[in-house]
């Protein structure tokens, strides 16, 4: 009991010269840390907003290509007798801008034979359509974005009278 | 002393930098919710304009989550002609303010 605890006092007092600017090096060392966790931060936050723009980007660029076939769909009905004349006759192109985007459309005859009810042949008109983005070279391989199998259908005039969507497919 | 303030200052910025990614991330649940309420609501409209007539209107079928609303304009839902497709802009409005447009084209078949 007589005993003090001269080891609890003497830290209690002066410091030990050793110890001297130890509190400002740990700041230091804290400030680091701290700073490595928000630039750790800035970078996921930085990440999520490039992954969302670019899901925008591709979205609209999507669309675009969906409304530029829409809108060739129509110009082929429109020409009627034209491109849908004979099955040998030329594809064509339209550039369409929607979204921020200029997307090309190429098209070409794809006539198919099948047989009606009372087993006659029926010629069939179809088209295929490939859409991409327009670098003033037709669609090809992996550019392109939207790929459709159209079918119009003719009354006795050659007037298209309906169009029959066969297959639609988005590759990006 | 100094490193009382220096401490200080590093542990605010802390709270700050974290109160901003959580608010960064729910600006980001909610941009990319709208994201797929966007291209619901045009593969709704789209599908809506496929069964058009000539003369005829459409009525389009879509729900939009809690606290998001979806429109089109022009807000007409008469068919558009065979000849010439119509020209859409659809929006879609978030629960943070924040809203997104696009464009789709649709035609009568």
């Amino acid at each position: 009991m007589q005993r003090t605890r001269p080891f609890l006092r003497r830290r209690s007092g002066r410091r030990a010269p050793e110890d001297r600017g130890a509190a400002l090096f740990l700041a230091i060392g804290f400030v680091f840390m701290i700073g490595a966790i928000a630039a750790g931060l800035a970078s996921v936050m930085v990440s999520s907003l490039n992954g969302r723009a670019t899901l925008t980007v591709v979205r609209n660029r999507q669309y675009a290509a969906d409304g530029a076939i829409e809108r060739a769909i129509t110009q082929v009905r429109n020409q009627g007798g034209g491109a849908l004349s004979s099955c040998s006759a030329a594809g064509a192109n339209i550039v369409t801008s929607l979204n921020g985007a200029t997307i090309r459309v190429d098209w070409t005859n794809a006539c198919t034979t099948v047989r009606g009810s009372d087993g006659t042949p029926v010629a069939q008109h179809d088209v295929v359509f490939s859409a991409c983005v327009d670098t003033g070279v037709p669609c090809a391989g992996g550019a392109v974005i939207i790929n459709a199998l159209v079918n119009f259908e003719q009354g006795s005039t050659g007037a298209v009278t309906k169009t029959y969507v066969q297959s639609w497919s988005v590759n990006a | 002393m100094l490193a009382v303030v220096i401490i200080g200052l590093t542990v605010t910025a802390l709270l700050s930098a974290l109160a901003n990614a959580g608010h960064a991330g729910n600006v980001q649940r909610s941009l990319v919710e709208m994201d797929a309420t966007m291209r619901n609501y045009a593969e709704a409209t789209k599908s809506a304009v496929q069964s058009c007539t000539a003369g005829g209107s459409y009525s389009v079928s879509f729900m939009p989550p809690a606290g998001y609303s979806a429109s089109a304009a022009p807000a007409s839902t008469i068919c558009p002609s065979v000849a010439n497709p119509a020209v859409l802009d659809l929006t879609v409005q978030g629960p943070l303010g924040v809203h997104e447009t696009m464009q789709i084209i649709v035609r009568t078949p």
